[in-house]
């Protein structure tokens, strides 16, 4: 991942050549949506590598669900191009049998249990063929919902809804998994279990979109990460190469803070005083470069280090930047 | 792991789930939800009322001989006649009106919808799947009437050697009879049919099944007031409604015709009309 110092211009670029990796499970270029006056998705360029893990953030209203109804031919796009596991346009269609999603909370019929819904799911499979009993209870067992399974959708908690839906998802092995704020509703064990999930999912080489607003979630499971805001793309990529690109301060402790404060800031950073400590944040000077600066005027060093910074400051930085 | 052994062979490659187990599914769902059994519950009730109505009127008490209906009907094979008439003008028009607001706009408001496009069940199938749910409900929904209209009548009004007192004054045998009643039947699901047709249309341009239950039982009440205002008289030969009392003529002899087999040509245009939008608009609606 290239990255200027000091700045977020570490969106690929779709021509960006990829050379020895696999065609990626989905993407889309220049994507826009309109409804009516309101621009829901302007210009988005995003791919989803295959075998990633890709957490979309964004806060409410930014387009992620929009995009995501887009790239499953729900939604059709005002302009732009959606290619979904290599199939674009009319034929988008015939990569869902391979696509397992919930989109926008799980919808199920209230008057039947919970696996008689999943088993009317099943009904509309492509991939499924002869007794879909087995499908459905494997699922329902990777969810967590065996207990309920024959209780009416109708009693069910917000999170036992939520599991039911990510069991739909899950009926039949997919090559790419859409998540559309999947723990939402969840308790702390239903949260354990979707990551788990997630993590079976990678493991076995699905790819999987994750939309969000808790970053802790995305930084746990995610590999990727794509941020919008207002209907753009702020930012995308590896979450570790965003992550060192982002916001990696340096943070010094030296014997004589005051000194190496005018030091450093007439090598060319902005630095600032912190707990004693002096914190130079990513930007033109690189570690070496702030070092020197120090020994050169007689600062004696103690600790340099780099402080990974976490997704919570990076997307709080890239939104505020913005706003 | 069984869900590999559930991809093996043509399911791997094909597109989209075999029809004839979506359409077992549409069934299932459509004859396991609550509210069609209670319709077809409401159903059976308006022949058994009727055979109450009869068999008290026609009690010795009014010292008039046997009751009008029955002294016209003459037997108990009139009653389905008479019962599906009725149910008609509203019972019937709402059990198909609800099915057609559940199949679509109803399926949009659970968010059921969405799984289907995403499953994907192709849209050409889908509205197949959903029309044949709605013709199910047609027809079963007829049946009930037809068939404890038969009952009801037999049992209360009494069977009457089984034959059938036309209102031309003839006789016709069981044979003659139970086609007559079959015929009416089929006219009658024809009938709903076209108003099935439409249900769906409007299903597909909202995702409240209310909506769909207003717009074609308020439409029929519209259609009956404007063929009753005379100056309009233009206007009968396109409203449904009109035809709907061509029912009864299956009671008179020499059978006329014409009634039943221009208020079927109606609706069939509007069963046409109907699938049109509903095909069109499916082609495109997001979900």
């Amino acid at each position: 991942m290239t990255a200027a110092p000091g700045t977020l211009d570490v969106v690929p670029s779709p021509e960006e050549p990829r050379t020895a990796t696999p065609a990626p499970a989905a993407r889309v270029r220049g994507l826009r949506t309109t409804f009516g006056r309101v621009v829901a998705v302007d210009g988005v360029d995003l791919e989803l590598p295959s075998g990633a893990v890709v957490g979309m953030l964004g806060p409410n209203g930014s387009g992620k669900t929009t995009l995501i109804r887009m790239l499953l031919g729900l939604t059709r796009p005002t302009a732009g191009h959606v290619e979904l596991l290599g199939r674009t346009g009319d034929d988008l269609a015939a990569a869902l049998p391979d696509v397992g999603a919930l989109v926008e909370g799980p919808g199920f019929h209230p008057f039947l249990s919970g696996r008689d819904n999943l088993l009317r799911a099943a009904a509309t499979e492509p991939r499924l063929e002869g007794d879909l009993r087995a499908p459905v209870d494997a699922a329902l067992e990777r969810v967590g919902l065996s207990d309920a399974a024959r209780r009416r959708y109708r009693g069910y908690s917000l999170g036992m809804k939520q599991r039911l839906g990510l069991a739909a998802a899950l009926l039949v092995p997919r090559r790419l998994v859409v998540l559309d704020e999947p723990t939402n509703g969840l308790d702390p064990a239903g949260t354990r279990d979707v990551r788990r999930v997630i993590a079976e999912l990678h493991d076995a080489g699905t790819t999987v979109l994750l939309s969000s607003h808790l970053l802790a979630e995305v930084e746990a499971v995610c590999t990727h990460v794509a941020v919008l805001q207002r209907g753009s793309l702020l930012v995308s990529g590896e979450l570790s190469g965003l992550l060192d690109a982002g916001a990696g301060e340096l943070v010094v402790t030296t014997d004589d803070p005051t000194t190496a404060l005018d030091a450093v800031r007439v090598a060319g950073a902005g630095p600032y005083l912190r707990d004693g400590g002096l914190v130079v944040p990513a930007g033109p000077l690189e570690p070496p470069e702030v070092v020197a600066a120090l020994v050169r005027a007689g600062v004696g060093v103690w600790e340099v280090h780099r402080r990974r910074a976490h997704l919570e400051e990076l997307f709080a930085r890239l939104t505020e930047e913005d706003a | 792991m069984s869900t590999t052994v559930a991809t093996r062979g043509r399911a791997a490659t094909r597109t989209a789930a075999p029809l004839g187990r979506l359409l077992a599914a549409e069934l299932r769902w459509v004859l396991r939800r609550p509210r069609t059994l209670v319709v077809f519950g409401l159903l059976a009730l308006v022949p058994i009322a009727i055979a109450i109505g009869i068999a008290t009127t026609g009690g010795p008490s009014a010292g008039r001989g046997p009751g009008l209906v029955a002294q016209v009907a003459g037997n108990g094979f009139v009653l389905p006649v008479v019962a599906l008439g009725l149910s008609l003008t509203l019972l019937l028009p709402l059990a198909v009106a609800s099915a057609g607001a559940d199949a679509i706009a109803g399926e949009a408001a659970t968010g059921t919808l969405r799984g289907l496009l995403i499953a994907p069940v192709g849209r050409l199938r889908l509205v197949v799947m959903k029309a044949a749910g709605v013709v199910t409900v047609a027809v079963l929904a007829v049946l009930v009437v037809a068939v404890v209209g038969m009952i009801a009548g037999t049992v209360v009004v009494g069977g009457a050697q089984g034959t059938l007192v036309t209102l031309s004054g003839t006789t016709l045998g069981v044979g003659e009879a139970i086609g007559r009643i079959a015929l009416v039947a089929a006219w009658t699901v024809g009938q709903l049919l076209a108003i099935g047709a439409v249900a769906l249309a409007i299903s597909t341009l909202t995702e409240h099944p209310l909506v769909v239950l207003a717009c074609v039982l308020g439409g029929l009440i519209v259609f009956g007031v404007l063929s009753a205002i005379p100056s309009l008289e233009w206007l009968q030969p396109l409203l449904l409604t009109t035809g709907f009392t061509a029912g009864t003529d299956v009671l008179r002899d020499p059978l006329p015709l014409d009634g039943l087999v221009s208020s079927t040509v109606r609706a069939l245009v509007y069963v046409v009309l109907g699938l049109g939008v509903t095909l069109w608009r499916m082609r495109r609606r997001d979900a």
